[in-house]
């Protein structure tokens, strides 16, 4: 008799792939026309005291961004939870799950097939979505570029105010860094699924999941105030305990603040390659962390 | 025939933590079986006497509270076990979204199938339990007979030495249940072992050379399934054309004899399930043989 491998990649190929047809067949994507429309009418969008300042012409890129932003990082994230809380309680209820561990699957590669699954989806959305959102920026930037240099000739600008001006307007447009910051979309999304793997290994019902990976999820936009705080109000009396104590929950509760660069590059802020580069990493750990402890409670899981 | 049994348990228990109360549920207690390669098992009990404890144990599904199970000498709890196994759990369901085809094509990859040994076996599979006209259609659509069929597929499409099937005619009509029974037969002259759990004792005994009797977690009777039924103090002899004066001369045999006794005599009766399919078979000659057109109308 061969012997089975530990961890297969083909195999956890196979049961992402499959994941992914499955929630692609659930009609998912039909929440990209929502998105469209969303993109459509904020393209539109002009401010109410259009013309009247001279940034008018980023604060409106900067609201297009904003809306097309918020609208993925929402996406996004309701799908990596919802999605993989959905999964294995599915799976589990109408027996499949018998059939597919009674195969020679390993439990690791079941759960990062379905983790990998979820995450290939959020991923093809991110896309799509950053795609539109390029066609529209670009169009919308030039249109704000050419309305600059009609006003730079009627108010016969210097050249050298005007390049400015151009500068200013196409740093609101499509950037490397406004990519980083879809990056970082993602990143978000893959620490929520993670996270929801890991409550649905022990979970009973999949609103359990949801309700306990949405809590999280509020929680780890304030856990570097709520850590600082702590720290501060025991001044003088922080014991060596307390802090690996908070550093435990801080390594259990995300600390989503930073994931702040969104925010920035929403502004045109440019986001230097060493930060992205340590919010990945950052993000690698946090999905192995609950990766690892979602195979320690799924591995003797009985069914 | 090869050493090493199919299926060992030694002196299983599993016991289930109640949630209310201190006390915990005993679902299995000291079960030991053992299934050699080739045997047909059937382990038959009433419902909640732990045939499917006994089997999701085997399948590494639950862990033992103490004993231990091993499939081909490997422990079941190791994933490589499963590579002999072949399971059809009681009552599946498949992924909605899925063809036929898709599902047994899942299945294959998960096993490490790949290329035109992965497309040979879907085939081959779907010409097996006749579902070559449905396996383009969505799993969501199919009958009970055709998802019993399915899982059946699914089970095989690795070709394992062991297969599993729990309750596998529950909820199927008497032509699919035919169907059915007479797949385990084609796969017992194949070879294969089989460890099938049933409360349907008229199927058990049709196909099983090996039965266990388990009630309340205890097995409570084993062996082989003629040295069981049979009642030892009885002998049956078959007649066939024989006239009242034969019938009298016998029977005045017997009443001469010192220790015989005569107990009945009269004309065999067939069941009622082969009753059923003969007139299905005349009525509709193509039910008979499969009963997809009925359940593609269902």
């Amino acid at each position: 008799m061969r012997r089975n491998a530990l961890f297969s990649p083909a195999r956890i190929l196979v049961i992402a792939s499959h994941t992914f047809t499955h929630l692609v067949r659930m009609k998912v994507f039909y929440f990209l026309a929502v998105f469209a429309l969303l993109m459509l009418a904020a393209s539109f969008f002009e401010m109410p005291w259009s013309r009247t300042t001279e940034d008018t012409a980023e604060q409106e890129l900067i609201v297009l961004k904003s809306t097309a932003m918020g609208a993925m990082a929402m996406f996004s994230v309701l799908f990596a939870i919802a999605a993989t809380a959905l999964l294995i309680p599915k799976d589990l209820e109408d027996r499949t799950l018998y059939t597919i561990l009674s195969k020679p699957v390993p439990r690791l590669d079941y759960l990062l097939g379905k983790l990998l699954g979820v995450l290939l989806l959020v991923g093809v959305s991110l896309l799509l979505m950053n795609g539109l959102l390029s066609i529209i920026l670009h169009f919308r930037t030039e249109e704000l570029l050419m309305v600059e240099m009609a006003k730079a000739e009627a108010h016969g600008w210097p050249p050298e105010h005007l390049e400015s001006r151009l500068t200013s307007v196409s740093q609101q447009g499509i950037t490397w860094s406004l990519q980083a910051g879809i990056g970082a979309i993602f990143f978000k999304a893959m620490v929520m699924a993670s996270l929801a793997l890991l409550i649905s290994t022990f979970s009973s019902s999949t609103l359990f999941t949801i309700v306990i990976a949405v809590v999280i999820y509020f929680m780890g936009h304030f856990t570097e105030d709520a850590r600082n705080y702590w720290l501060h109000s025991q001044s003088g009396g922080v014991t060596k305990e307390m802090k690996i104590l908070t550093q435990g929950i801080a390594l259990i509760f995300p600390d989503f603040q930073l994931y702040n660069i969104i925010d920035s590059t929403i502004e045109g802020k440019e986001v230097p390659k060493g930060i992205f580069t340590r919010l990945a990493i950052l993000t690698l750990f946090y999905s192995g962390i609950y990766s690892v402890l979602s195979w320690f409670t799924f591995r003797k899981k009985e069914f | 025939m090869e050493d090493t049994p199919a299926v060992q348990i030694n002196h299983l228990v599993k016991e289930f933590h109640s949630p209310f109360r201190k006390t915990k549920v005993r679902a299995v207690d000291d079960v030991s079986i053992t299934i050699m390669p080739g045997e047909v098992y059937g382990l038959i009990g009433p419902n909640g006497s732990g045939k499917s404890t006994t089997m999701k144990a085997l399948l590494g599904l639950l862990r033992p509270t103490a004993g231990s199970c091993y499939v081909f000498g490997k422990n079941s709890l190791k994933t490589d076990s499963r590579q002999e196994i072949g399971f059809l759990p009681e009552n599946p369901y498949f992924y909605k979204h899925l063809s036929g085809e898709e599902t047994l094509r899942f299945y294959a990859r998960l096993c490490g199938m790949r290329g035109k040994t992965l497309k040979n076996h879907v085939d081959k599979m779907l010409e097996m339990v006749s579902l070559q006209d449905a396996r383009k259609r969505m799993v969501g659509g199919y009958s009970k007979g055709m998802l019993q069929r399915i899982g059946l597929a699914q089970a095989l499409i690795h070709e394992p030495r062991l297969i599993i099937l729990d309750e596998p005619t529950a909820g199927v009509d008497p032509v699919g249940s035919r169907e059915i029974r007479d797949l385990i037969v084609q796969l017992k002259d194949q070879g294969v072992t089989v460890f099938l759990c049933s409360h349907l004792l008229e199927q058990v005994q049709e196909v099983c050379d090996h039965v266990g009797i388990i009630f309340n977690g205890k097995i409570v009777k084993e062996g082989p399934l003629e040295d069981l039924i049979a009642i030892e103090d009885q002998t049956e002899i078959l007649l066939k054309n024989a006239g009242p004066r034969t019938l009298a001369r016998i029977k005045a045999l017997i009443t001469d004899s010192e220790n015989a006794e005569f107990v009945r005599m009269g004309k065999p009766r067939t069941t009622l399930e082969r009753l059923f399919l003969d007139e299905a078979k005349k009525s509709h000659p193509a039910a008979a043989t499969t009963d997809q057109k009925g359940e593609d109308h269902a």
